[in-house]
C-alpha cells in the first residue's frame, strides 16, 4: 500500500481529502508533536488519520479515555513548547470544557489547537449545540474553513496564532465539512525541530509565583484584542464590495458556499456584495464595518446559531444604525436545523424578489414517503448487543413477570438502538455514562432500572457513577455491553481492547476488575452467544443486593467478519421441514440476516450477511435454525 | 466547463463511498476539480447513504441541489427511487442495481417492501432514461458482491457522460484499491461496463 495521503512530502500535489484528513495533514504539516482525542461522530476521522500515520511521523496520537483527558495531554505537551492538537465532537468539548476554561486563562506556550466538529440538524448527535459560544465564553479565537483545502491551512494557521496570541485556537467545523471530499493542494511538512522543556517561567508556581499566573481575566482579553488585530488583515476573510449597497451577505465558514452558489444560481454577483468570513470569533470588526456601512441590509448565513448575527446587530448599532440584519434571528433563515442550498437560495431570492433558484419536487417526495419505509437503523447481522438485550428482556420477565418492571437507561453507543423495533426495550439515554448516573436516582425513590452501558461509554465517564453508586448505597444493576471496541465511530481501541491508537500491544485493564476493586460485590462475565447462561446471569442480578453488574462480553460482529478474511464464516440456515412459520426470529429478534418469503411462507438466511453467531437458532422454538455445516 | 453531477444511493456497507472516491480520483488525475459531498450518519447500521459528485468549476458547495444531478447511481433499488425523484434533473439518466436490501421495517414485519412496478413508476416520471440491472449478480459472477461499486462505476463509465475518458477511471481504480483486489474489480468494472453497452444497443 501507499502511504496514507496525509502524510506525503510532496508539496504543491493536490490528493483527494476529506475535510478530517485534511485537519490532520494540517497539523502534521505544522510539526504536532502530541494529539489526542475522543472518537465521534462527525469528528473520528481526524484520529483515525493520525493513528494511521502518527508513527512514521514521529508523532504521539491517542485515542483518550475521554475529552478531558484528551485535552490534558495535549496541553501537557503545549507547556513544554510543543505542539498540541486536541480533536472531538461538539459534545465533547462539555466533558473538555473545564480545561479549555482554565487553560484559556493560563495561556499556552506550545501551539494548542482545538477541534471541534459541529453537527448541524444532529446527524449523529444528541443536540446541535453551537461551540462558538464555548469559545467566546472562553476568549478562545475560532477559525472557521469552508472547504477542505482550507480545513488543511487553517488548521496549520492556528498553531502559529495559537503561540503569537498565547491562547487555545478553535477550528470549527460542521458534519459536511468533516465529511466532505475534495483535492487539497499539500504544503511542505516543517517537522518538529525544536526542543521539549518545560515553560517554567509560563507555568511554575515556584517560579513565577501563584498570583502572577493565577488571576489573568484581563491578560486574556488583551491577547483576544491583539487576535482581532491580526484578523482584520487576514486573507482568509474576503470581502467583495463592487455588488453594491442594496444587499450584502456574510456567508460564516461553510455555510459561505450556500452563500456563493445562491449568488452565482440568481446571476446576482453585481447585485450584493459579500463577507467570506473565516473568524467569526473575535469580529474583525473594521472588515465588517466596510461592508455594513455601504448596504442598506445585510443576510448573515451561518450553522447553526446567529452567532456573528447577533454581534452583527451590536456593531451596527455603533456603525450603521438603520441596517436591517436578516438572518436566523429576523425569521429570513430558519431558527435551528441546518442550512441548504434550498434554503439560502430561497432566503436570497426573497430578499431580491426573485424567484427561488432551485426547488424541490415536493408532491413526488411526499409520494416516496407514502409508498417507501424510512430504512430505520438497526444493529447489524450477528451483533451481540442484540443477543444481549434480547436476553436481558427475557430476564426481566422472569424475575419482574412484566416488561416495565424496570425502567432501562441506556447510554452512548451502538446499543442505543435497542429503543428500536423489533426489540424496544430501552428507555432513555443522554450523554457519556449518564445511565449509571441517572439509576441512581432512581433507585433513592424506589424506582427499579437497569443501566445499559457499552464498554467505551463505562471507561469515558461510567466509572466515577459506579464508584459514586456503591459509596452512596444506590443498589444499581448495570449491564455493560462490551464488544471491546468503540464500534459506532469506527472501532477505535480503548483501554480494555489490548491495543493503542497506532496498534501498539497494551496490557487490557478489565471491566469486572474495576468493578470488584470499587466495591461491587456481585459481578458477572456472560458470553450473549449463550442466550440461556446470558439470561440466568441477568436474573440473578436483578435479584442481587447492592449494586450488582453483569459484563456481557462478546467481540463486535462487524470486526470479527473483518478480522476473518478472507475466509468467511459459516452461516446457518432455516430446516424447511420444522420450521413453522411463527416469525418470531423476525418478529422479537430481527436479525437482518433473516429475509422472509413470502411463497414459501418461512424465513431464509442470506448467507452473504450471516455471521454465524447462532442466536436466531437459540430463538426458534422449533429448533429449526442450524449452522450449514458442522462447524 | 459545466459541472457534472452525480447522486450515488445506496445502504451503509454497498461501498458508495469508494465508488464516489473512484469518481474523485480519477477527476483529479484528469486535472478537474471535484467535491464530493457524503450523508452517512450512523450508515454503519444499516442506515441510508447517499453521495453527491460534483465535477468541473463553476459551484462550491458539496451538496447538489434538488433536480440538477445529471447522473443517478442507485445502488438499492428503494433508496434509489428516494434520492432520484429529489435529485436527479428531468431526463437525467437513472443507472439502477435492482437488488433490494430490505430494511428492519420489513424484516420485522411492520412494513412491506413496494412493488417494483409502483417504486420504479415514480422515477419515471422524473426520467424515462433509466437503466435498471442485478449489478450485484454481475458481481458475484466477477467474484464477490462487494464489487458492486465498481460494476455500478463501469455502467456509467460505458454511458459517456463522464467528463474524462475511460483510461483515467481504470488508472483510478488500480491506484484506490489494493492490488489484491484488482482483477475481480477490474472484471467487476468490465460487466457493468458491458451490461450497459448491451442494453443500449439492443
Amino acid at each position: 500500500m501507499s502511504a496514507h495521503p496525509a502524510a506525503v512530502d510532496a508539496p504543491g500535489k493536490v490528493v483527494l481529502l476529506m475535510g478530517n484528513e485534511a485537519i490532520a495533514r494540517g497539523a502534521v504539516e505544522a510539526g504536532v508533536a502530541v494529539a489526542a482525542a475522543y472518537p465521534g461522530t462527525p469528528s473520528s476521522e481526524i484520529g483515525d488519520t493520525l493513528s494511521r500515520i502518527a508513527e512514521d511521523m514521529g508523532i504521539h496520537f491517542e485515542w483518550s479515555a475521554n475529552e478531558k483527558v484528551a485535552f490534558e495531554v495535549a496541553f501537557g505537551a503545549s507547556m513544554c513548547n510543543q505542539r498540541g492538537l486536541v480533536a472531538m465532537k461538539h459534545v465533547g468539548l462539555n466533558v473538555a470544557l473545564e480545561m479549555l476554561n482554565v487553560v484559556s486563562l493560563r495561556g499556552v506556550k506550545g501551539g494548542l489547537v482545538v477541534v471541534s466538529t459541529d453537527d448541524p440538524s444532529q446527524h449523529s448527535s444528541r443536540t446541535e449545540q453551537d461551540n462558538r459560544w464555548l469559545a467566546r465564553l472562553n476568549c478562545v479565537p475560532v477559525l472557521e474553513p469552508s472547504s477542505p483545502q482550507e480545513a488543511k491551512d487553517y488548521t496549520r494557521y492556528a498553531f502559529d496564532l495559537s503561540e503569537r496570541a498565547g491562547l487555545p485556537v478553535m477550528i470549527r467545523t460542521v458534519t459536511r465539512l468533516s465529511h466532505m471530499r475534495s483535492g487539497v493542494a499539500l504544503g511542505p511538512l516543517e517537522g518538529r525541530r525544536r526542543e521539549a522543556a518545560f515553560d517554567w517561567e509560563g507555568f511554575s508556581y515556584r517560579v513565577s509565583g501563584f498570583e502572577r499566573l493565577f488571576r489573568r481575566h484581563g491578560e486574556r482579553h488583551e491577547k483576544l484584542d491583539r487576535v482581532r488585530g491580526e484578523f482584520e488583515a487576514l486573507g482568509f476573510n474576503e470581502l467583495k464590495a463592487e455588488g453594491g449597497g442594496r444587499l450584502g451577505i456574510i456567508g460564516v465558514g461553510f455555510a459561505f458556499n450556500y452563500a456563493v452558489d445562491a449568488i452565482g444560481r440568481l446571476g446576482v454577483e453585481d447585485k450584493v456584495s459579500h463577507l467570506k468570513l473565516a473568524t467569526p470569533h473575535p469580529l474583525p470588526e473594521g472588515l465588517l464595518a466596510r461592508l455594513l456601512r455601504g448596504v442598506e441590509g445585510v443576510l448573515v448565513v451561518e450553522e447553526v446559531d446567529p452567532f456573528v448575527e447577533l454581534h452583527v446587530k451590536a456593531l451596527a448599532k455603533d456603525v450603521s444604525p438603520g441596517l436591517r440584519v436578516y438572518g436566523r434571528m429576523s425569521g429570513h433563515l430558519p431558527r435551528e436545523g441546518e442550512l441548504s442550498p434550498v434554503i439560502v437560495g430561497g432566503a436570497l431570492a426573497a430578499l431580491l424578489g426573485a424567484e427561488a433558484p432551485c426547488r424541490p419536487r415536493e408532491e413526488l417526495e411526499a409520494e416516496v414517503r407514502e409508498l417507501l419505509f424510512d430504512r430505520m437503523l438497526t444493529l447489524c447481522a450477528g451483533c451481540p448487543h442484540r443477543a444481549t438485550v434480547y436476553a436481558l428482556k427475557r430476564a426481566v420477565m422472569r424475575v419482574k413477570g412484566d416488561l416495565r418492571g424496570v425502567v432501562v437507561n441506556g447510554d452512548i453507543g451502538c446499543y442505543g438502538l435497542a429503543h428500536a423495533p423489533p426489540l424496544s426495550f430501552e428507555d432513555t439515554y443522554f450523554c457519556m455514562g449518564a445511565s449509571i448516573g441517572v439509576s441512581q436516582g432512581m433507585a433513592h425513590v424506589g424506582v427499579d432500572t437497569v443501566a445499559l452501558i457499552g464498554d467505551g461509554t463505562f471507561f469515558h465517564a461510567g466509572i466515577p457513577a459506579l464508584i459514586n453508586a456503591v459509596h452512596n448505597g444506590a443498589g444499581v444493576k448495570v449491564v455493560v455491553a462490551d464488544n471491546r471496541t468503540i464500534a459506532m465511530t469506527g472501532f477505535q481501541p480503548h483501554p480494555e481492547s489490548g491495543r493503542t491508537a497506532t496498534g501498539k500491544p497494551a496490557k487490557p485493564i478489565w471491566i469486572e476488575d474495576l468493578a470488584r476493586a470499587s466495591g461491587v460485590e456481585h459481578v458477572e462475565v456472560v458470553d450473549p452467544y449463550d442466550l440461556e447462561a446470558a439470561e440466568g446471569a441477568f436474573a440473578r442480578m436483578l435479584e442481587a443486593d447492592g449494586v450488582a453488574m453483569v459484563i456481557s462480553r462478546r467481540a463486535c460482529a462487524t470486526e470479527a467478519v473483518r478480522a476473518m478474511r478472507p475466509e468467511r464464516p459459516v452461516p446457518y440456515r432455516v430446516d424447511p421441514g420444522s420450521c413453522i412459520g411463527c416469525r418470531l426470529c423476525l418478529s422479537a429478534f430481527g436479525c437482518p440476516a433473516l429475509v422472509w418469503m413470502d411463497e414459501a411462507g418461512r424465513p431464509r438466511i442470506d448467507a452473504a450477511l450471516c455471521m454465524g453467531c447462532g442466536v436466531c437458532g437459540q430463538v426458534c422454538p422449533q429448533g429449526a435454525i442450524a449452522a450449514v455445516e458442522a462447524p | 466547463m459545466e459541472v457534472f453531477r452525480v447522486v450515488i444511493a445506496g445502504v451503509g456497507g454497498q461501498g458508495t463511498l469508494l465508488a464516489s472516491r473512484l469518481l474523485a480520483e480519477a477527476a483529479i488525475r484528469a486535472g478537474l476539480p471535484v467535491r464530493i459531498g457524503e450523508t452517512y450518519g450512523m450508515a454503519q447500521r444499516g442506515g441510508p447513504v447517499m453521495s453527491h459528485v460534483q465535477i468541473g468549476g463553476g459551484a462550491s458547495s458539496p451538496r447538489i441541489c434538488p433536480g440538477e444531478a445529471d447522473v443517478l447511481l442507485g445502488f438499492e433499488e428503494g433508496e434509489a427511487v428516494r434520492r432520484g425523484v429529489s435529485y436527479l434533473r428531468s431526463g437525467g439518466l437513472a443507472l439502477v442495481n435492482s437488488r433490494r436490501l430490505p430494511p428492519v421495517e420489513v424484516i420485522s414485519g411492520m412494513a412491506e417492501y413496494p412493488d417494483r412496478e409502483r417504486l420504479m413508476a415514480l422515477l419515471s416520471r422524473v426520467t424515462d432514461n433509466i437503466f435498471s440491472f442485478d449489478a450485484t449478480a454481475l458481481a458475484e459472477e466477477a467474484g464477490d458482491p462487494i464489487a458492486t461499486n465498481t460494476v455500478m462505476v463501469g455502467a456509467l463509465c460505458a454511458s459517456g457522460r463522464l467528463p474524462f475518458p475511460e483510461e483515467v477511471m481504470v488508472e483510478a481504480l488500480r491506484e484506490a484499491i489494493s492490488p489484491a483486489y484488482h482483477e475481480i474489480n477490474l472484471r467487476a468494472f468490465q460487466r457493468g461496463r458491458e451490461a450497459f453497452i448491451r442494453a443500449r444497443s439492443g
